[in-house]
């Protein structure tokens, strides 16, 4: 633990000013609070937001796990993880069944969440309107007019453009019946997990300064169509290559040698822990 | 003060967090309001003095109910520097448990609900309230909480029919924080639906 930083990099006035604005964003679920995000010592764009909500509320009692696109050791979750240990010292753990914070970009972990955790993730592009109102005094407007049309003709271009909604991650989210929500650039495969969730989920944009939240048991509805209901990713028929894991987010490789397509668990830690609970059972 | 400022107040952020993002669950600052010296509190109680602790400073204002209301104005801007002004300019209003009958209600009223385009900029209500114990005497739903939750919280007056009013145009409103002589904390954010269940019972029998 270095001293010459405060806890948690911030001084207390930074965690304040975090802090209501992280009260108001649980207060008003899916709403954009918008707060004077700081300068970080890592680029912009790194989960500048997601990391200020964590040093927000990280104390000594904490056990932080840090993942990037499902991988614990991806040189984003590195980074993270060694500026929040070296100013607070708080342990770090990979199994998301021991975190007591969880800070992830583009997913959302396979293992549930439970009661004592908060999730905390990272947020590119906050406003899920800003793909047909570049105006955020126009945004603004409309979320709080309720006048969300504009966001199920976006879906609907693109049924009427693909044959599907092909909109890939970060699909649109209602919250609680009021606000038209970004869930962050997570697969749709993680869309269902937010809906009822035991935990509470932080989401915080640095670059474009809103924190928003999604508290626990809060109903979450994935946009869609009466003829084209949202769908998450399939992957029937297809499981992990090395743990044999079916019913997870998986990726798609190929084996340079042979040309095969194969696939494999997304969340790599919880693939290692699929693998060593098989073979601490082989050995039994 | 033997309250350290970093990490117990990051301690009583935490436990905000917990009650906030789960209404219903009552939070112990008994550990903290501990390290708080008697005399810090010129006629407030210790809960209330370290909510305006981790809340508080330059950058937003406040406004307090009570007899003592001056001396703990006057207090809470010494440790935080936040300026005391009207109520329904006020970021915080504090209600002291001696403000008496109607102060609830009359805070409530005076709060600044916020927008339709801002409604983040709406007050948080801080009040000192009897006992709050797990219970049944009022139900609680909405986002944070599994079906439904019961609590008891000592506390007259029609203050529920008020919020209620005042939270009727989701999303503005206020959000209310209550904290009893014991220090345990009962946070009522604005989408938490409250049933009285006396009104239950009067629909069960009819
Ligand atoms: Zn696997």
């Amino acid at each position: 633990m270095i001293n010459a930083y405060n806890f948690a990099f911030f001084d207390e006035g930074s965690k304040r000013e975090i802090r209501r604005a992280t009260l108001k964003a649980i207060a008003l679920p899916g709403y954009q609070v918008p707060f004077a995000s700081r300068e970080m010592p890592i680029g912009r764009g790194w989960g500048t937001g997601g990391l200020q909500l964590t040093l927000s509320l990280i104390g000594r009692e904490d056990v932080l796990k840090v993942i990037d696109q499902g991988s614990d050791e991806s040189v984003n979750a590195v980074s993270i993880k060694k500026l929040v240990s070296d100013t607070t010292g708080v342990q770090i753990t990979e199994h998301t069944s021991q975190a007591t914070i969880i800070q992830s970009r583009h997913r959302i972990p396979e293992v549930p969440l439970k009661k004592e955790q908060i999730l905390v993730l990272q947020v590119p592009l906050p406003e899920p309107l800003r793909y047909f109102e570049s105006s955020e005094h126009e945004t603004k407007k409309l979320h709080a007019e309720k006048e969300y049309s504009g966001a199920w003709l976006m879906l609907f271009e693109q049924i009427m453009k693909y044959g599907s909604m092909t909109t890939g991650a970060d699909h649109p989210v209602m919250v609680h019946g009021r606000y038209v929500m970004a869930p962050s650039p997570i697969p749709r495969f993680d869309n269902p997990k937010m809906d009822e969730n035991e935990a509470l989920i932080l989401l915080g944009a640095g670059r474009e300064k809103k924190i928003y939240a999604v508290p626990p048991f809060t109903r979450i509805v994935s946009l869609d169509f009466e003829d084209y209901p949202f769908e998450k990713e399939s992957f029937d028929g297809k499981c992990c290559r090395l743990c044999g894991s079916e019913g997870v987010f998986l990726d798609e490789l190929i084996d340079e040698a042979t040309g095969e397509v194969y696939y494999q668990c997304n969340d790599t830690s919880y693939c290692y822990e699929i693998l060593n609970k098989d073979e601490k059972a082989g050995v039994n | 003060m033997k309250l350290d400022v970093v990490h117990d107040l990051q301690s009583v952020y935490r436990k905000l967090v917990d009650s906030t993002s789960r209404p219903g669950l009552i939070s112990d600052l008994g550990k903290e309001a501990a390290l708080l010296d008697g005399e810090n509190a010129a006629g407030c109680s210790r809960s209330l003095l370290l909510l305006a602790l981790t809340l508080l400073d330059p950058e937003v204002t406040f406004k307090v109910y009570g007899s003592e209301a001056e001396a703990v104005e006057g207090e809470i801007n010494q440790l935080t520097f936040a300026k005391a002004v009207q109520a329904d300019q006020a970021d915080y209003l504090f209600l002291l448990k001696d403000a008496g009958a109607g102060y609830l209600e009359h805070a409530i009223e005076n709060a600044n609900p916020g927008t339709f385009a801002n409604p983040h900029k709406s007050a948080v209500i801080i009040a000192e309230t009897g006992a709050i114990t797990e219970g049944d005497n009022l139900l609680l739903s909405g986002p944070g909480i599994q079906t439904k939750i019961g609590i008891n919280v000592e506390l007259a007056g029609d203050w529920i029919e008020k919020r209620n009013e005042k939270n009727r145009e989701y999303p503005t409103g206020v959000d209310l924080v209550f904290v009893d002589r014991n220090h345990q904390l009962l946070s009522l954010p604005r989408t938490t639906q409250i049933t009285e269940s006396r009104e239950v019972e009067k629909e069960w029998v009819m």
